[in-house]
């Protein structure tokens, strides 16, 4: 066993020491990655380091009024948390259908599977404006709580967090699922039948057993439903409306109408920075939970 | 085992080979053509549709179209920096008193456009020439509320309650705003009674959304209200929707959209070619009617008896504003809009 890992180990290593001649072969994402990616965010850097939107002096005065500023620094707390609160939902949604995946039978598993990737084949905006006409004030929401005699009177969940946070977490579900199903579906069967046959509940099981062998799955699917609903822009705009404004709506503002490039790099730079700042406490999260 | 999945001699063919598709792909940019930036939606298709075969058929030049914004064009065009990205801009009136100051036109020899002494004179100058008209008022739903006399009535209770806000993003949000604040003693520079206004009745209002969604929402119903361009009103109407046009008692507000040329465009004489067909009278009557709904402004053309005006000559009579003053203020606008706005 030890043997083994060891050998599995070196073999590791071997595959990243890459011999000389092997060094063309990667050249070429090499430099895709350092012509597409370093170049341009070296780019964004040296933009949100002017001082004034028509860039012609250096300064720290597009930053000052980024972190200066309550109402910015608000807009950023909200973007984060949007994320944070959409991850939450997709994760207990996550959760319940991987359990269902783990009592299914193989047919059953398959078309599970093509049920959850079937919204990824939709384009995004349809999926955000079918969202409109369920949210609505004469929509399915407000009528079924309505003939349920929830409520005497028809609302729209249209325009407000709550309406925009079960959206994305409908959009963003796949992202949550994939890496998460694919975990869970390796776990041994054995190891829940011995959780069970030692006398643990299901809740324990649960807790003891599944969720930590899940980790890997769950903290891949928390970083991309994370990063994806904090950058969510056409659901943020069509189904949060003017009055939530979150961090790509200034961007773009910024960059699109008011041509402020300087300040527009400034806050896509905040929003990457406290988005990786958020996704590497989840990682670490992640790796705690497996040790 | 990996070391041998792919030898050099496969992953240099693959690489020629996808080089190959990629450069096949590539617009050829023949003599024939012209390059020209489009509205993405219904302009694109309309041009598509109409322009294209009607520039083919009269001179022989192929209409490429590279579907983009306003504001996008003038960012592609400024990041460009000298190396033109497309031969003719279509733009509303506040990017194209920006991109004038960018210096991004070339200015336009009006004896080379046949159609040119057609035009509203207003509103042509030395390096634009219109292609369209806006009107822009108040667009409500007959069934649910009355028809609003003037931009005032949207604060009153019963109409705030149906009404969808939109900020200073757009030519048409910026403008009916700024009508809005001149009602509550404002200006064309000054549109904070028109803030002070919206911030009463806030609690009330039915959205504040930003501008692609507002269509949507009034034809969900989740809004009775708003102030649009008659353009939407009719493409609204055509699919079924409830919807009028009302003028507001200050006026309408018109506005045009103009198209310029590239200052180092490839296809100078193309680009002409295609401004005077754009202009004729032929395309522009095909333009006026359903489903496009464009508001001509050759002419020779009839107007359609829904659109608010029975001549061009009316639209002298209209509310026009001033971008070059606008502009510098709009960011400060568009900030302050969110800032009491956000929930």
């Amino acid at each position: 066993m030890t043997a083994a890992a060891s050998d599995l180990r070196a073999g590791a290593v071997a595959r990243l020491r890459l011999s000389p001649p092997e060094w063309p072969l990667v050249a070429p994402l090499g430099l895709i990655f350092v012509g597409f990616f370093l170049a341009p965010l070296a780019l964004l850097v040296w933009t949100s380091m002017h001082a004034d939107a028509e860039m012609t002096r250096l300064g720290p005065e597009s930053w000052m009024r980024f972190l200066g500023d309550p109402f910015y620094l608000k807009v950023a707390a909200d973007t984060l948390l949007l994320g944070l609160k959409t991850v939450a939902l997709t994760l207990v949604l996550g959760v319940a259908i991987g359990l269902i995946f783990l009592e299914a039978s193989p047919a059953q598993r398959t078309a599970l599977l093509f049920i959850i990737i079937l919204p990824l084949l939709l384009s995004v905006v349809v999926r955000t404006f079918a969202w409109i006409v369920i949210l609505g004030s004469e929509g399915v929401v407000s009528n079924a709580a309505l003939a349920l005699g929830l409520t005497s009177a028809p609302f729209s969940l249209l325009q407000t967090e709550l309406g925009l946070i079960i959206s994305l977490a409908q959009i963003e579900l796949p992202l949550m699922l994939l890496p998460l199903l694919s975990v869970m579906g390796r776990i041994d069967p054995n190891l829940l039948d011995a959780s069970r046959a030692l006398g643990a509940s299901r809740w324990r099981t649960l807790w003891r057993v599944i969720l930590p062998l899940s980790a890997p799955g769950l903290t891949a699917g928390c970083l991309l439903v994370f990063a994806s609903s904090t950058a969510a822009f056409i659901s943020q705009s069509v189904i949060g409306g003017g009055r939530l404004i979150y961090m790509p709506l200034v961007i773009w503002q910024q960059s699109i109408v008011v041509y402020n490039w300087p300040f527009a790099a400034v806050v896509s730079l905040c929003l990457l920075i406290s988005v990786l700042g958020v996704i590497g406490v989840i990682h670490w999260l992640g790796r705690r939970v497996r040790a | 085992m990996t070391r041998h999945l792919f030898n050099r001699r496969a992953v240099l063919g693959g690489a020629a080979a996808a080089t190959g598709v990629a450069l096949s792909g590539l617009p050829a940019r023949a003599s024939g053509d012209v390059i020209a930036a489009i509205y993405p939606g219904s302009w694109e298709e309309a041009f598509r549709s109409i322009v294209g075969p009607a520039l083919t058929e009269a001179s022989g030049v192929n209409l490429e179209l590279d579907p983009l914004y306003a504001v996008d064009q003038i960012a592609k065009a400024r990041a460009a920096r000298g190396l033109a990205p497309f031969d003719v801009f279509v733009l509303d009136p506040g990017p194209a008193a920006s991109g004038m100051e960018m210096g991004l036109y070339q200015p336009l020899d009006m004896s080379k456009l046949s159609n040119a002494a057609k035009l509203p004179q207003v509103f042509v100058d030395d390096f634009s020439i219109p292609v369209a008209a806006q009107v822009v008022g108040i667009a409500y739903n007959p069934t649910k509320v009355a028809k609003p006399a003037g931009w005032a009535d949207l604060f009153k209770p019963e109409f705030a309650s149906r009404l969808g806000l939109t900020g200073f993003q757009t030519t048409f949000g910026t403008t009916s705003l700024i009508e809005i604040s001149k009602i509550f003693g404002g200006s064309e520079t000054d549109v904070a009674p028109a803030m002070e206004k919206i911030k009463e009745i806030l609690p009330q209002v039915a959205a504040v959304a930003q501008p692609s969604a507002m269509a949507g929402l009034f034809q969900q119903g989740q809004i009775d209200l708003m102030y649009t361009n008659t353009q939407t009103v009719a493409t609204l109407k055509g699919r079924g929707v409830d919807i009028e046009f009302a003028v507001p008692e200050t006026g309408a507000i018109a506005f045009v959209t103009t198209m310029h040329i590239v200052k180092d465009a490839e296809n100078v004489e193309n680009a002409y070619k295609y401004l005077d067909t754009v202009i004729s009278a032929g395309v522009q009557d095909k333009l006026m009617q359903a489903p496009f709904n464009f508001i001509p402004v050759n002419g020779d053309v009839d107007l359609l008896d829904t659109l608010p005006m029975a001549s061009l000559d009316e639209m002298n009579g209209f509310v026009r504003h001033d971008w070059t003053k606008i502009n510098p203020l709009r960011p400060g606008w568009i900030e302050q809009f969110n800032r009491e706005v956000a929930a």
